[in-house]
């Protein structure tokens, strides 16, 4: 009874919260704390009052305002500075200056399962990034933001179109065929971000044609109080086999107990399109240099002078325009707490048709239900949708640079309402008004994430915490391809609908026990975790519409229409251990042990263990280093293995559904494995952390070394084996590199403040070997556009090409990162082979390693200047070396719109000799057959894909620029409403340096759903990031 | 504090006891894992025709059926497409679309007791390794399909011609299995479960087995006549695979709805065995169903790698499309190019025509006659021939008068004309039993140039598909010598004496 009656007042305390800050009669103690040594507002700082939970932070500008009685102190408390505590007597206002804590002896970051450690223990690298810097971006999805905040993390977006997804990777690509995106991780418990997958769709789509949010972009950065970031395999000890790629931990904005607050902020943005491929309008359409009324390729003579030309790019794109608004309320008493945010944002993107809109509620209480139980619950509700236009091969970008620049392009439509064609040929390529107008691309998804946590402290020693989680979702998309758009003009218009849902389970159940002998510290953990996933999508296609502009399946004609249904469901058990020692604050050792059982493995594989062993030594605490410029210094060092599971429903091959007469079922091209066995990884890591001077100059260096083998690989392979991939475990990857980060405060005065973050990250992913033996492993989607697509290739491919010339196929070879394609043909000296009777290259048509898309090395560089009252951050984000494959520069060349070779009159003479049987004698044929382009369209194809990869791709790009400025308390004081009030200024993606020819050399040719390496340096038909900036306030009530 | 104790006492139980039920969900519960072979064997008649018709289009080009509208197609020329799947559709359709699914009707059948579904199944075996050993020579056969293999050694043709003879061994002997109830009729979209023509069949593939080696010394005429006799006894039992033709998923390899023949006009070698030109000035009755005229009414066929130079609108000399339609898709087809028609895999005329064949090289031109006469009468009738003009024709100058006056070539080239289309890799076949010989085929001509990598030799095989053999199998095709330019020209061992 007494039970039930404690949960009804928890519950009644949840719904009134509002209220119930009202009551008590406190005194208000106001006040700001400010850095000693430069005098700059420390934001964010910890104020509690000693002896009872109650307690606030800092807000914008270093002030406060507590509740508290007569005799009471305040303790407050800044990660890195020393703790101060104030007895309140009768006082109105209590400010504060903070000195810098020489050691960084207690900073602590949030690491497994939602729970916060001492850094100086950790035996492994992570780095933490403040929501503030993400949010202040302004960009919907938050991931765009991390990129160059954090060493050892590539960000690849898809495109800069409004609700985008975007790949992530920590130290580089870890799995041939697998996931490689971390796992994301909200207080304490993972949730979904997945990306929707194509092959859902009846007309099964390989991930390029349009594209999706991935989910974890659903969540309102606002939201966001820090991100840390665990980069290698021991995140996997922590969190499980979906961490074997890393994990990244976001930990949510609680409310703080004290006077109720209420805050909002606004953002208003503009973008536009930045960066478009250089084209050639000077020639006219028609083949082999005359005018052709039928052709689409730009092959005949020169447009005269004087021809009125149409400026169709800047008369397509539009200046996009974002709304966003954020209103939160928080507050709490002792026992309970609450922060309650709604947020709103509304982008029309710059690609007309390009809209994204989010809702995102969000509820996280807390309370203490007793002295020993405290509960945290969240929840979280999010509405997006999202309309995007198709990109690709048959997108509106291609087609708009195709388009005539003579015509008038936003002409799209006859007088009749019917498409207005260039020909009369039903292989067209849209007119790319016509495309964005007539053709959509629409996914609304509804989201719940909910997050429930009991805490309980039995003891001052034991600490039990069980957490459950759910993570629900439900996508409706919709794809039209109107019947005269190229898209639809075979179906006669094609209605595609698809209903995604996806439910999420989890919880974890944690013991842990703590006790100090002496100058000895151990602890010991225990639990399990639970994790159930429950996928399923649902997809119609209809096609042969009644009406041309009418989107609703009904509107197909019943005996095209068609149905496919996927299902997953896949289960993860596990049971861990943690046992941690430490000796006085000089040595940590953690011994971590994880037993997992998953369900898509076959039974007897079904069990795997994998443990992890870390040693973590803080030398600074030596007594030689007391008192010398060194302030904190540690070396770190880590061992771990990991396991990961298969894709479900993978032991067994599966027979799909056939459409050819009489119906029935056939197997699927995967062929199945009933022996597989989980794909292991094992890594080590070194590394030190270093603080000078007292905090100014700190470094932070890690090597790390994975390597992964028994790879779960779905590879094709002969037919011989009954199927078109063979599923199979094999494949040795060796990922080695380094990273470093390096934090400067070259200035620091009363006025003024100078900090300088440097982030470098250099790592190559080393192929040792391929399943099966092979010489190239690559993955399906990434083909995109004629003969190039990402591979691993084996070192030694001589073996496998017995005569063929392999002097110049060794860029990328026995790497993982490799873009194999067509190349030329040479002889034994390396001359190029000419055709005698064409005087065209002959095309070596295996694949081979053509380039790699790997970077030598990428640096962030964070620079924050503090004047008063405002502050200034820029980031710029630097890449040297790594191969991009133009294929919208391949795609222009071959219609006669490229600005290469635009002279074409000087007839040409391929550099090589004759393929005539004497190529490998002692005199071969020199090639003097003369090529005129002017009347040889058959010259535009006639180069490889490898002369279209761009080598060595370096870049420089200011990410994101903010400006800030805060009103001063004072000031505001006088106004009785407001509490805080800071406003700012962002640019984003403003400039790019860049010896690429094309667009953007970052974007990605496929969503980020692909598996394996993904399309990260494949340009293809994909619009770049815009250029945007905007403007907001922040205010706090 | 109870509900809690509750809760770890109840996870703790779970762990030990439920876990390994919990984990029993990796069956996929939207697509099936296994299947009755009722279920299977649909989409496997299909999967036969797309092989065949798939590399048709290059068959049809080597035995000079029809050619390419544009001027120097590789496959007019006997060349082949580097870095290309195209010809290699027999390989995908033998060993993954046609090639365990048969496997799941004879494990089902097996333990069912379903003898005639495990008999259709191993009938269709045997057909298909005959047909792709006969399009691409050397095969994976003794590894094939085998679980955890990744590479694949090459067996001969001679062991793929024995597992052909095996195999209907076996279904014949599982046909023949007494007291079974038969079911086969579910699935059986071709005979409709009726055994004895699926029996005929078998023996038609046997026909072909004996036939092919009629080259080699210890070639058995007898033999060859036994099987004929023992196969398909006329139109009715001929092995068509129908085809609904709604739509692109049910309708016809060849017809206007797949849009696959588009740039496919028939040669004037053919024209010319049916306008009169090689058959003492007789016109064809075959002629105006199979092929169209121009606008200016003249039967016309390319020149074999020539194009159609008239290919042009406006133009009265340009040659109608397989569907009778200039330079469109229209929406009805013609003859066996229409959505809906059936894809016949070997038929009684086919078979009457090997009897000939075989008659006349054991020296009894009597029965080669008859078999012969059978042949074309068949033939006349497959294309829906009048039986007005079938008579006229079949007492016309076209065809021999007696058995006396039967020439090998008349065998031949009235086999060609019958297997227009459907048979084409029987046809090449057959040419190249006769090595392309003019006296022959009379009057056909080896396209000049050949294809550059031929080295001025005619084409004798079809590459392995590339994308399975060429990237992932390519150490076994380097014993072959299958990574030579000129491997396309090397002669199989069916045709060598």
């Amino acid at each position: 009874m007494t039970n039930l009656f404690r949960h009804l007042n928890w519950l009644s305390l949840m719904l009134f919260l509002p209220f119930s800050m009202l009551m008590g009669q406190q005194r208000i103690i106001t006040g700001i704390v400010t850095d000693a040594s430069g005098n700059a507002p420390v934001i964010g700082a910890t104020i509690l009052i000693v002896g009872t939970s109650s307690g606030t932070v800092t807000d914008g500008t270093g002030n406060y305002s507590i509740s508290v009685q007569k005799g009471q102190t305040l303790r407050f408390s800044y990660t890195g500075f020393a703790t101060q505590e104030v007895l309140v007597d009768n006082q109105s206002s209590v400010d504060i200056l903070l000195a810098p804590e020489a050691t960084g002896l207690n900073e602590v970051v949030v690491t497994a399962l939602g729970v916060k450690e001492e850094k100086r223990k950790l035996s492994y690298a992570l780095q933490e990034i403040k929501g503030q810097d993400l949010s202040n971006t302004g960009r919907d999805n938050f991931l765009v933001s991390l990129q160059g905040r954090v060493a050892g993390l590539t960000m690849t977006p898809t495109s800069g179109q409004a609700g985008s997804s975007v790949s992530i990777r920590l130290r580089g690509p870890s799995s041939i065929d697998g996931n490689n995106q971390p796992l994301f991780v909200i207080d304490g418990l993972p949730v979904d971000n997945r990306t929707f997958n194509q092959g859902g769709l009846v007309s099964d789509q390989p991930n390029r044609t349009a594209d999706y949010q991935n989910r974890v972009g659903d969540i309102n950065p606002s939201d966001i109080e820090s991100v840390t970031i665990l980069k290698g395999p021991e995140a996997a000890a922590l969190y499980g086999i979906d961490a074997s790629s890393g994990a990244i931990i976001i930990t949510t904005k609680k409310g703080v107990a004290g006077a109720g607050k209420i805050n909002y902020d606004n953002q208003f943005r503009m973008e536009q399109v930045y960066r478009l491929p250089k084209y050639n309008t000077d020639f006219t359409r028609g083949f082999n240099g005359a005018t052709d009324p039928t052709s689409l390729r730009f092959f005949g003579p020169r447009i005269p002078d004087g021809t009125q030309k149409f400026d169709n790019v800047n008369s397509f794109f539009r200046t996009g325009f974002t709304q966003t608004h954020n209103l939160g309320f928080e507050g709490g008493s002792e026992r309970v707490t609450y922060r309650l945010s709604s947020s709103y944002t509304n982008q029309n993107g710059f690609v007309p048709t390009n809209d994204y809109r989010r809702i995102s509620v969000r509820l996280s209480t807390s309370a203490k239900i007793s002295k020993k139980l405290e509960a945290t619950s969240t929840f979280n509700y999010i509405n997006t949708t999202t309309t995007s236009p198709f990109r690709g091969a048959n997108g509106y970008l291609l087609s708009l640079l195709q388009w005539p620049s003579n015509d008038d392009a936003s002409v799209y439509l006859n007088s009749d309402g019917t498409r207005r064609k260039l020909i009369a040929d039903p292989s067209e390529q849209d007119n790319p008004f016509f495309n964005v107008y007539k053709n959509s691309n629409t996914n609304r998804t509804k989201r719940s994430i909910g997050n429930f946590a009991l805490i309980y402290n039995p003891t001052s020693w034991l600490n039990v915490t069980g957490r459950f989680g759910l993570d629900i979702y439900n996508t409706l998309g919709n794809q039209f391809s109107h019947p005269e758009s190229i898209l639809g003009i075979a179906g006669r218009g094609t209605i595609e609908t698809f209903s995604e849902s996806s439910q999420l389970l989890n919880g974890n159940l944690l013991a842990t026990a703590r006790k100090k002998v002496g100058d000895f510290s151990v602890s010991f953990t225990f639990g399990g975790t639970i994790d159930d996933r429950n996928y399923e999508v649902t997809s119609q296609q209809g096609q042969k519409l009644y009406i041309p502009d009418f989107n609703s399946i009904n509107n197909t004609d019943p005996t095209t229409q068609r149905n496919k249904l996927t299902i997953t469901r896949q289960r993860l058990v596990s049971l861990l251990g943690n046992f941690e020692a430490g000796y006085k604050n000089l040595v940590y050792l953690s011994i971590r042990g994880r037993n997992d059982w998953s369900s898509t493995l076959p039974i007897e594989n079904r069990s795997f263990f994998y443990p992890s062993i870390g040693l973590s030594f803080v030398f600074s605490e030596l007594p030689a280093f007391k008192g010398s410029i060194l302030s904190y210094g540690k070396i770190r060092g880590t061992y771990s293995q990991t396991g990961k599971d298969a894709q479900p429903y993978k032991i067994l091959p599966r027979l799909v559904p056939q459409t050819s007469t009489g119906g029935g079922f056939g197997y699927d091209f995967f062929g199945g494995n009933p022996n597989l066995k989980p794909e292991r990884t094992e890594g080590y890591e070194f590394g030190t952390e270093l603080k000078f001077f007292g905090n100014r100059l700190g470094f932070d260096f890690t090597y790390f070394n994975n390597t992964r083998y028994d790879q779960i690989v779905s590879q094709r392979l002969s037919y011989g084996t009954g199927f078109i991939f063979g599923l199979l475990n094999g494949g040795t990857f060796a990922t080695n590199g380094y990273e470093a980060t390096l934090n400067i405060t070259p200035i620091q005065t009363k006025k003024f403040a100078w900090d300088l973050t440097a982030n470098f990250t250099k790592y190559t992913t080393s192929v040792r070997n391929l399943p099966a033996d092979q010489p190239e492993f690559y993955n399906s989607d990434t083909w995109l556009y004629d003969n190039a697509r990402a591979s691993a290739f084996v070192k030694d491919l001589g073996r496998f090409y017995p005569g063929v010339n392999l002097d110049y196929n060794q860029r990328g070879a026995g790497t993982a990162t490799a873009i194999g394609g067509y190349s030329y043909l040479r002889n034994n000296n390396g001359q190029i082979l000419i055709n005698p009777s064409t005087g065209l290259p002959v095309i070596n048509s295996n694949f081979l390693p053509i380039g790699n898309t790997n970077p030598d090395f990428t640096l962030g560089l964070t620079n924050v200047f503090t004047i008063g009252n405002f502050r200034a951050s820029f980031l710029l984000d630097i890449r040297k070396g790594g191969d991009v494959f133009n294929g919208t520069e391949r795609f222009l060349f071959q219609n006669g719109l490229s600005t290469r070779v635009t002279d074409r009159t000087t007839p040409y003479v391929f550099n090589g000799v004759l393929r005539d049987g004497r190529e490998n004698t002692e005199k071969p044929t020199a090639n003097t057959i003369q090529v005129s382009p002017a009347t040889r369209t058959d010259f535009y194809t006639a180069f490889p894909e490898s002369d279209f990869i761009e080598k060595n791709i370096n870049w420089i790009r200011l990410r994101d620029v903010t400006l800030g400025y805060t009103f001063p308390t004072a000031k505001l004081e006088k106004t009785k409403v407001f509490r805080s009030i800071n406003i700012y200024v962002t640019g984003t993606d403003l400039w790019l340096l860049t010896n690429y020819s094309g667009a953007d050399p970052n974007v990605n040719g496929n969503s980020a759903t692909t598996r394996g390496v993904g399309a990260g340096g494949f340009d293809f038909g994909t619009i770049s990031l815009p250029r945007t900036i905007s403007a907001g306030v922040r205010v706090g009530l | 504090m109870k509900t809690l104790k509750i809760t770890i006492a109840f996870c703790m139980l779970f762990w030990f006891s439920g876990c390994k039920d919990y984990l029993d969900i990796n069956q996929d519960p939207s697509n099936p894992q296994v299947a009755e072979g009722y279920v299977v064997l649909p989409p496997i008649f299909s999967q036969m025709v797309r092989g065949e018709a798939f590399d048709t289009r290059y068959a049809g080009s080597f035995v000079q059926y029809f050619g390419n509208t544009a001027a120097g197609n590789q496959w007019d020329r006997q060349g082949y497409i580097s870095g290309s799947d195209a010809g290699g559709e027999k390989w995908r359709s033998h060993y993954w679309s046609i090639g365990t699914n048969a496997d799941i009707i004879i494990k089902d059948a097996t333990a069912k007791n379903l003898w005639d579904y495990s008999g259709a199944a191993k009938a269709i075996r045997a057909w298909s390794w005959q047909s792709t050993t006969d399009w691409h020579g050397e095969m994976i056969l003794k590894q094939a399909w085998e679980p955890n293999r990744f590479v694949f050694d090459y067996d001969t043709q001679e062991e793929v011609y024995a597992e052909v003879v095996r195999l209907c061994n076996d279904a014949l002997a599982d046909f023949n299995k007494p007291d079974y109830a038969k079911t086969l009729s579910r699935g059986d979209l071709v005979y409709k479960g009726d055994t004895d023509k699926w029996i005929r069949f078998v023996y038609s593939i046997l026909a072909r087995n004996a036939h092919h080696l009629s080259n080699k010394s210890n070639y058995n005429p007898d033999k060859v006549i036994e099987y004929v006799d023992k196969s398909l006894r006329n139109n009715a039992d001929n092995f068509d695979v129908p085809h609904a033709g709604t739509n692109t998923g049910d309708a016809n390899f060849y017809g206007p709805l797949r849009n696959n023949m588009g740039s496919f006009r028939p040669t004037n070698y053919v024209v010319g065995l049916m306008d009169g030109t090689v058959f003492n000035k007789v016109v064809d009755p075959r002629m105006p169903l199979m092929f169209t005229a121009s606008p200016d009414g003249v039967f016309r066929g390319v020149a074999p790698a020539a194009g159609d130079p008239n290919n042009v609108a406006g133009n009265t000399k340009r040659i109608p499309n397989l569907w009778g339609a200039l330079g469109v898709v229209p929406t009805t087809g013609k003859f066996i190019f229409d959505d809906k028609a059936a894809h016949s895999i070997v038929t009684y005329m086919e078979l009457q025509f090997i009897k000939a064949e075989a008659a006349f090289k054991k020296g009894d031109k009597a029965m080669a006659f008859a078999a012969f006469r059978n042949g074309v009468g068949a033939s006349l009738d497959y294309v829906k021939v009048s039986a007005t003009d079938k008579a006229t024709y079949l007492a016309s100058a076209a065809l021999p008068a007696s058995a006396d006056l039967l020439k090998l070539s008349d065998i031949m080239l009235q086999k060609y004309i019958a297997l227009y289309g459907h048979g084409s890799l029987e046809t090449w076949v057959d040419m190249r039993r006769y090595n392309y010989d003019p006296n022959v085929y009379t009057g056909f001509a080896i396209p000049n140039p050949l294809f550059p990598d031929n080295s001025n030799k005619t084409v004798q095989r079809v590459r392995p598909r590339y994308n399975s053999e060429y990237v992932w199998n390519r150490q076994a095709l380097d014993k072959l010598g299958a990574l030579l330019p000129d491997y396309h020209t090397l002669p199989m061992w069916f045709v060598k004496p």
